[in-house]
């Protein structure tokens, strides 16, 4: 018995010292840099008449990204840090959105807070009624900051009042991409996509193979909102909730019965496939050949063109046929400064958020990660000439935004309760593939909307 | 006892073809995390070469080791809360006789019935409040009191013959040192069964750490693995099976190395 | 002496008792049953974007849920699971425990092999079978595709999905009640055996006779354990299916958490932690007095 107890604790003790040596292995190389960095930075302090030899202002910067997103914020960031020597942000992942902003929560207009957070498109209304954020415009007006030099499109969607309350980041529009050799088998143009609801149920019928689907889209409520805006058809009322708060949904009106039927066409004929939540099993699907036509967001245009074994293109999103193309709604997130922290590290957060959209940092992040530059500056950078020239495909996403015409359907809808109507729309839709009438399932989903935004309401101080 | 060839012949196939169905999940991790993105697509069981691209990437992309540190932590205090905190409620619950035993009892056991996610949002209210964020402390003393620890323990003293604790009593050892000189070394395999429950459900913990962790001073592996799927970008599969593979080793391992303590503590336990 | 004096000798017992388990009192008290009193307070309420107690609403709460075809859906989703998953996770736990505690040459091998996924977080073993029913580059659908079999939509189909997840499911609990099962299979008396071998009883005789009565404490111990394990499931539910495909895998635990940190609605939340708290009360409940009247103690 005795000997069990020792045994299992000196397994138990090797363990911990295997993994203890190879840890401090790794944080001393880590330490050794940083040290390195302050020594080159105080010799230039010195040399500026020992302004900065004061300490650093260090500021949190709360994001979303993972993977490679991650990987390109925690590079800016770094860049950001060297480029000057009077702030330091850290850049630190708090999980998915609604993770992150229920971190948010616990510490949210008190000093702990992060001073810069990223929170998605939808989170918009919410966090303007939160009051733990300090708005954009501010700091645009007390330093005389050019807005112009932004992406129009971009900006209207977070421009509330005519008041610009965060900073645009990770943008992205979506964009339809197709099979180039699929579309030649089936004897159609490659170069000439779909472009109305009509034209892609015919495509679709004629890509219909035993193998592959001709049409497919994601089931994400981003991707209806977007359908039923380019038809210029308004969400929710009050002006798409941007004239007040939004008491009645309107999506399920002659627009969003537009795209139901659409979906509902080619789900009865057997040409759609329906490949669920998850962004990587549609993609999957398409790289392996099982549908012909599919929507994805701009910033999977890269992850499309590299995994698919065949010639791929991109088009703007369909249309319903008797109507113009307005165009497409800003998604992604955007960056909130914090209220109730530190003048200085509100100073040091808007420095970064200027270090941002320089045009250098937008190129990288635009290459890095397929989301849109919101400097469209970046766009003349000579690395992303050399990309748009090898990948033609990325232009059509930027020439999408930048034809968008602007105007209510095209701001996008403003409603605290936004994930939650999304999540009703997915029922919706996934109640539609079982083959439940269009106008039905459209109504319940408004109907659930209502409900949530009558209690939003209802408990608004 | 003796066996029949034949029987033993269909036993051994009965337990290979078993084992590698359960086994096969992991395996096929394993392959997945020396591919490449083509060869994933493909759908092959068998990368075409070996190649490390994958594991390179998973550390360099995050802190890998600090996390695997941090976990083993975390895992370890949880481990010896819990089997401090429980052996003592057990004990209690066994030897001693008292108003309202059952009862605290019964009030213990229902705290197994309250599902962790309906009192997560207070929980991270209370941490926050005690500005525990970021401190192993805040990751690990929730869970020191196990309901279902101090059941398996209280289950496993009931089989203690009552003449033991009389004697005991009889020969003027306290309270104390009878728990800790009788209890305690009788009860063994139970403890190291409660141990390494402890430690690997702590090592297994996803949500909490997340959401009580706001940067990478006390983050586990678990954060890790989320971290490496991406949404609206393509997640890179070879990459997040390499972090599978990196996560899931040390816990293997110890189950690996713990499988044969386990075993005899357990026969040991069997023969008393 | 005074009575006090005699109450006070005569409670030494609880005293001392108290002092053991004050930390688990402590401990409980901060942790578990703080936030639950404070999840049936706002459970009466309906509250704010930031979670406070806004309008107090009484039983509306409920009586809304009670009436939503969303949550009876959900109840459903996790009746069914519990079905699928705990029964089949405890015989197949309780075969692979019988074959591992014969005495053969390499046996330990296959002990770990059975009990390895214990050692497997559910995050990482979420990622493992996500990836396995990818509908086009999963390796299910791959080896339907080899034996020209039709292709599933694993995950994607309101039919199968609760059927995958909870396939997925049980994989992942095996390995705990494995080493649970195998740990109440060796404590069993050789002797009881022996005797029984010289009878010339037959295995299926012993097990019936011998095994599964000595091993009914243990066998109840997992099946409650197990039963309230998957009543609270929602680590595999977030990274395989998000609740969906038509809700269809929208459990209890998992409407909860969106509830509350997607929708904000801390207020129905809470109230169907409430209710989710009531089942399992009375689902343990039944089980303890059904159970140990079978339960054969030592």
């Amino acid at each position: 018995m005795k000997k069990l107890l020792t045994s299992s604790l000196f397994w138990v003790l090797i363990l911990a010292f295997a993994v203890l040596t190879a840890c401090t292995n790794s944080d001393s190389k880590e330490k050794n840099e940083p040290t390195k960095n302050d020594t080159s930075s105080e010799t230039e302090g010195t040399k500026d008449d020992g302004a900065a030899t004061g300490e650093k202002v260090s500021i949190e910067f709360w994001h979303a990204m993972s993977g490679t997103g991650q990987e390109s914020i925690d590079a800016i960031v770094k860049g950001f840090n060297e480029s000057q020597d009077k702030y330091e942000v850290k850049a630190e992942f708090q999980g998915s959105y609604e993770e992150s902003l229920t971190k948010l929560r616990g510490v949210g207009g008190t000093k702990d807070a992060p001073a810069i957070t990223q929170v998605f498109e939808v989170g918009t209304k919410y966090m303007i009624d939160s009051g733990y954020i300090e708005p954009m415009q501010k700091f645009i007006d007390e330093d005389n900051y050019d807005l112009s030099q932004l992406e129009e499109n971009i900006l209207n969607y977070y421009r509330v009042d005519g008041e610009l309350y965060s900073m645009p980041f990770n943008s992205s529009t979506p964009v339809m991409i197709y099979n180039k050799d699929a579309f030649k088998e089936a004897g159609l143009d490659p170069e000439k996509a779909p472009e109305t609801f009509a034209e892609v149920i015919d495509a679709a019928a004629k890509l219909k193979t035993d193998e592959m689907y001709g049409f497919s889209m994601l089931t994400y409520g981003w991707f209806f909102e977007q359908l039923v805006a380019t038809q210029g058809g308004l969400y929710v009322n009050e002006d798409n909730g941007r004239s007040g708060d939004a008491t009645e949904s309107l999506f399920n009106g002659p627009e969003g019965l537009n795209v139901f039927r659409f979906l509902d066409t080619m789900n009865k004929a057997g040409t759609f496939g329906n490949f669920g939540t998850n962004w990587d099993d549609i993609r999957s699907a398409f790289a392996t050949g099982k549908v012909a036509m599919y929507m994805d967001s701009s910033a999977g245009v890269a992850g499309a063109i590299n995994n698919a074994p065949f010639e791929v293109g991109v088009a703007y999103i369909p249309h319903a046929d008797e109507v113009q193309r307005n165009g497409v709604v800003i998604g992604g997130a955007s960056l909130w400064m914090s209220k109730g922290i530190a003048e200085e590290e509100q100073e040091a957060a808007w420095e970064f958020m200027k270090y941002m959209t320089t045009p250098e940092v937008q190129a990288k992040w635009h290459l890095d990660t397929g989301y849109f530059a919101i400097n469209p500056a970046a766009y003349d950078e000579q690395n992303v000439k050399d990309k748009w020239a090898e990948f033609p495909q990325f232009k059509v996403t930027v020439d999408q935004l930048q034809d968008t015409i602007p105007g209510l359907a095209t701001q996008g809808a403003l409603i605290s309760v936004f994930p939650e109507s999304r999540q009703q729309i997915v029922t919706a839709l996934e109640e539609l593939y079982q083959g439940k009438d269009p106008q039905e399932v459209l109504d319940k989903a408004a109907e659930g909307t209502n409900r949530a935004m009558e209690i939003a309401n209802k408990t608004k101080q | 006892m003796k066996m029949g060839l034949a029987s033993k012949i269909w036993i051994y196939f009965l337990l290979i073809a078993t084992s590698a169905f359960v086994f096969f999940p992991v395996l096929y991790a394993f392959m997945i995390s020396f591919m490449t993105g083509p060869e994933i697509i493909q759908g092959k069981f068998f990368p075409e070469s070996i190649s490390f691209e994958n594991y390179s990437k998973v550390f360099s992309r995050l802190p890998l080791l600090s996390y695997l540190l941090n976990s083993f932590i975390v895992s370890v205090s949880v481990m010896l809360g819990q089997l401090v905190v429980c052996s003592l409620a057990a004990y209690a619950f066994v030897f001693f006789k008292f108003k309202g035993r059952d009862f605290i009892f019964f009030l213990f056991i229902s705290t197994m019935m309250i599902p962790w996610e309906a009192t997560m949002i207070p929980n991270v209210f209370t941490i926050r409040k005690l500005d525990w964020f970021n401190t192993y402390q805040g990751l690990t003393l929730p869970f020191f009191a196990l309901a279902f620890g101090t059941f398996l323990l209280r289950q496993h003293f009931l089989t203690i013959p009552k003449e033991l604790h009389e004697a005991s009593q009889i020969a003027g050892l306290s309270r104390f040192r009878f728990f800790w000189r009788v209890v305690l070394p009788i009860s063994k395999t139970s403890l190291v069964t409660l141990g390494a429950y402890g430690f690997l459900t702590t090592w297994n913990m996803y949500l909490w750490p997340l959401l009580i962790t706001t940067n990478q001073s006390v983050r586990t592996v678990q954060i890790g693995l989320k971290q490496l799927q991406s949404q609206e970008i393509a997640t890179e599969w070879g990459v997040v099976m390499a972090g599978v593979i990196v996560v899931i080793i040390p816990t293997l391992l110890l189950l690996f190395l713990g499988q044969k303590q386990l075993q005899k503590g357990l026969s040991q336990g069997a023969l008393k | 002496m005074t009575r006090i004096g005699r109450v006070w000798r005569k409670s030494v017992d609880g005293r001392t008792a108290a002092l053991y388990l004050l930390p688990s009192i402590i401990l409980f008290s901060v942790f578990v049953f703080y936030p639950m009193f404070r999840t049936i307070y706002l459970s009466f309420f309906l509250t704010d974007q930031t979670g406070n107690a806004a309008i107090m609403v009484g039983f509306e709460n409920f009586v809304y849920l009670l009436g939503s075809s969303e949550f009876q859906n959900s109840m459903k989703a996790t009746g069914l699971f519990v079905l699928y998953t705990v029964p089949i996770t405890i015989i197949l736990a309780l075969f692979f425990a019988l074959l591992a505690n014969e005495k053969l040459k390499g046996i330990g091998f296959f002990r770990t092999m059975y009990s390895s996924t214990m050692g497997i977080s559910v995050a990482a073993s979420s990622v493992i079978w996500l990836f396995m029913f990818n509908p086009s580059i999963g390796m299910f659908n791959r080896l339907l595709g080899v034996l020209n079999l039709p292709q599933i939509q694993w995950l994607l189909d309101p039919e199968w999905a609760l059927l995958s997840v909870s396939i997925s499911t049980i994989w992942m609990n095996i390995g705990f009640s494995f080493l649970i099962l195998l740990g109440g299979l060796q404590n069993i008396d050789e002797h009881l055996y022996e005797s029984s071998r010289i009878d010339g009883a037959g295995y299926f005789y012993r097990l019936r006779r011998i095994t599964l009565p000595m091993l009914s404490p243990t066998l109840f111990f997992i099946i409650t354990i197990s039963l309230i394990n998957a009543f609270q499931t929602f680590g595999q539910i977030d990274i395989l299916t998000k609740g969906g495909p038509s809700q269809s895998t929208n459990l209890i635990v998992y409407s909860i958490y969106r509830e509350a940190f997607i929708n904000y609605q801390f207020g129905t939340a809470s109230a169907q932690a409430v209710i989710l708290f009531l089942i399992i009360l009375i689902v343990t409940i039944l089980q303890f007095k059904l159970g140990e009247r079978k339960v054969h103690y030592q």
